[in-house]
């Protein structure tokens, strides 16, 4: 055996040293990492809301003006004001290097929306990254405790979506002016596969909750804990496997929440569920629910009293069809309230397409002097050689803190179309819809 | 205005890439200093932007930031004329655990099964622990290569060197896991091959 000389044996006690001294640090900050914490319950559900008006308000419009354009993702955020800020992304195709993400600001007392920037594009993202970044897309906003705006977005470097990560900017305005992208490391497989679309939360230490989804080699839906410093505290896996994406959460108490996902790959055609009881520490297997899905996402938010309002595209196949549906029974069951779009059957044919989308959009806002334009954008986006499809999808639902309600959705890859009704008309509708048929 | 985690990110893509140059045919022939002007040079016109951004922007795009040990194995390649070569021993144990490690870790993080060890990443105070035991042990059995890898990534981690909050991408990441792989299966077939053929029953 070789005896170590002296220099030897000084390199290993300072190797020694160096452990020492960076399990001390590594030890420190682990003992120093926040706990679990429960869901923090919306502020609109403590109790009945009160609405602007008891009489039941049912409007629509569309959030984007851009025209020829492909349009998609939408997201919304109540402002510390009560106007409501739109997220969404567009440029020549989906994927194409000119995307960017606008904005636009809806004020409900006037019922109209600001006019749309830009504020994130390609270029300006991978400078302040420092690093290569090929597109952009999905953006997700979020309002923090101490009022900060948080704006995630999706950015791909390498291959398609399915080497997507997350950045995000903030703003201490409300969205007037923005930080520099910062980049959210969530995967070990060079920081590729983190995609969102679902709504953001919070929990009750403050920290933001952010679902999100994978679907590189497997598909399967997450939930990130971030502080309010951006910094990643905790993830988790909601599902495994190669069929959900686009996790919803819906938090029916401070313990208990259910996740709705898109499902995706060969598994049946219905929206898939996981629940928990312990605020995320645990989540149960996945099941299909009783709600169609054609892989395509959802969105939801749970009223005061507890049932849940979802809107989707409750249909096996296709996205020309999108429902708001409720859920009495913590999911079990659903039942439609309202059938906010629905053009199966109609022509496919460009022409009779280009009419029909026409005639949409003007019944969408009777205020639109060109709906002829509107007909051509979509056909632009919409038509193949000689077949269109309809497509109303990425639907993101709100309630804001007056117990309104804001949906915005992709229309036709066009435009991003608005929806806003509030509790009466909720209540009219669910009503009307008592004696309907369970899904 | 550059942040830290992005000038330590840029570093670590342009020293692999510098390390990369090693394995250009003549460079075992150049001078000691020749060799170490080249690796400088290399490594500066990676940080050099170049229209936008810096060549090691774009690689660094592709790759993301390279864990501590995939850099501590670098180094140790771009050091050799210098410091002479890591005892194999120490290099074999390390690169093995990295293998094992990896086949473990991979597939379950990305999906196989229902459990993350990634999350273990986000300030587990047992993983923590765990590698601190790890290193430990490396440490007394004389393994100082494995030591020093746990050791650094842990304090990078720690002070917080990279943009990632993970403990796991301080440890190991991709590249590292695929050499590791590569050099062990390498290393299994030498010895099989080496194996005494018509032993004695």
């Amino acid at each position: 055996m070789m005896i170590p000389s002296g220099r030897q044996k000084i390199t290993r006690y300072l190797l020694l040293l160096l452990v020492a001294i960076a399990f001390g640090a590594a030890l420190y900050k682990a003992a120093h990492h926040p706990g679990a914490a429960l869901f923090q319950m919306p502020e609109n559900s403590a109790e009945e809301p009160q609405s602007g008006s008891a009489k039941p308000e049912f409007h629509t419009d569309f959030a984007s003006t851009q025209q020829n354009i492909s349009t998609h993702a939408a997201s919304l955020v109540e402002l510390g004001d009560g106007r409501i800020r739109a997220f969404w992304f567009a440029g020549s195709r989906e994927g194409a290097p000119d995307v960017v993400i606008r904005t636009a600001v809806f004020d409900p007392v006037k019922n109209t929306w600001s006019p749309e920037r830009s504020i994130v594009n390609r270029v300006d993202t991978e400078r302040a990254l420092l690093r290569y970044v090929k597109k952009i897309g999905n953006p997700v906003a979020q309002r923090a405790p101490d009022g900060k705006l948080w704006l995630y977005y999706v950015t791909v470097s390498l291959g398609g979506w399915g080497g997507s990560s997350i950045t995000a900017v903030t703003s201490t305005d409300d969205g007037t002016t923005w930080s520099s992208p910062r980049r959210l490391i969530t995967s070990p497989f060079i920081n590729i596969s983190t995609l969102i679309k679902g709504t953001p939360f919070l929990y009750s230490d403050g920290t933001m909750g952010l679902p999100e989804y994978h679907e590189f080699i497997g598909k399967f839906g997450e939930l990130l804990r971030i502080d309010n410093s951006g910094r990643i505290i905790a993830k988790q896996r909601l599902s495994d496997g190669k069929s959900t994406l686009q996790p919803v959460v819906l938090i029916t108490s401070p313990q208990r929440a259910l996740v709705l996902m898109r499902r995706s790959g060969n598994s049946p055609d219905r929206v898939i569920s996981t629940v928990t009881d312990d605020a995320g520490r645990h989540w149960s297997k996945t099941m299909p629910t009783t709600l169609d899905n054609p892989d395509a996402a959802i969105s939801g938010v749970v009223l005061p009293d507890g049932r849940m309002l979802v809107v989707l595209n409750n249909i096996e196949a296709g996205r020309n069809a999108l429902s708001l549906v409720v859920s009495a029974d913590g999911g079990v069951t659903w039942k439609t309230v309202y059938q906010l779009e629905d053009q199966r059957g109609r022509p496919t044919d460009p022409l009779h397409f280009g009419q029909i989308a026409a005639e949409l959009a003007k019944a969408t806002d009777a205020g639109i002097t060109d709906a002829g334009a509107y007909g051509k954008s979509a056909q632009r986006n919409k038509c193949v050689a000689q077949h269109c499809d309809f497509e109303f999808s990425y639907p993101y639902l709100i309630q804001t803190h007056n117990g309104d309600f804001d949906l915005v959705y992709t229309w036709n890859r066009s435009f991003i179309k608005h929806v806003r009704f509030n509790r009466a008309w909720l209540d009219q509708r669910m009503e009307k819809s008592k004696n309907g048929e369970l899904h | 205005m550059a942040n830290f985690t992005d000038l330590t990110g840029l570093a670590g893509v342009a020293s692999a890439t510098a390390a990369a140059m090693l394995l250009l045919p003549g460079m075992a022939k150049l001078a000691r200093l020749h060799r170490a002007l080249l690796l400088c040079a290399v490594f500066v016109l990676m940080l050099i932007p170049f229209g936008a951004m810096p060549f090691a922007a774009y690689v660094r795009g592709m790759t993301g930031d390279l864990s501590i040990t995939t850099l501590v194995l670098l180094f140790c390649a771009m050091l050799l004329p210098w410091c002479g070569a890591v005892q194999s021993r120490h290099r074999l144990a390390l690169l093995g655990l990295i293998a094992l490690a990896s086949i473990a870790f991979y597939p379950m993080a990305l999906g196989v099964g229902a459990y993350d060890p990634y999350q273990l990443g986000y300030g587990n105070l047992p993983f923590v622990a765990v590698l601190l035991l790890l290193a430990l042990a490396a440490w007394f059995r004389g393994y100082a290569l494995i030591t020093l890898c746990i050791a650094l990534a842990t304090l990078a981690w720690a002070v917080g060197w990279y943009e990632s909050d993970n403990l796991w991408d301080y440890l190991i990441d991709p590249f590292a896991a695929i050499y590791a792989l590569a050099a062990i299966m390498i290393f299994g077939v030498k010895t099989l091959l080496k194996w005494p053929r018509g032993r004695p029953r």
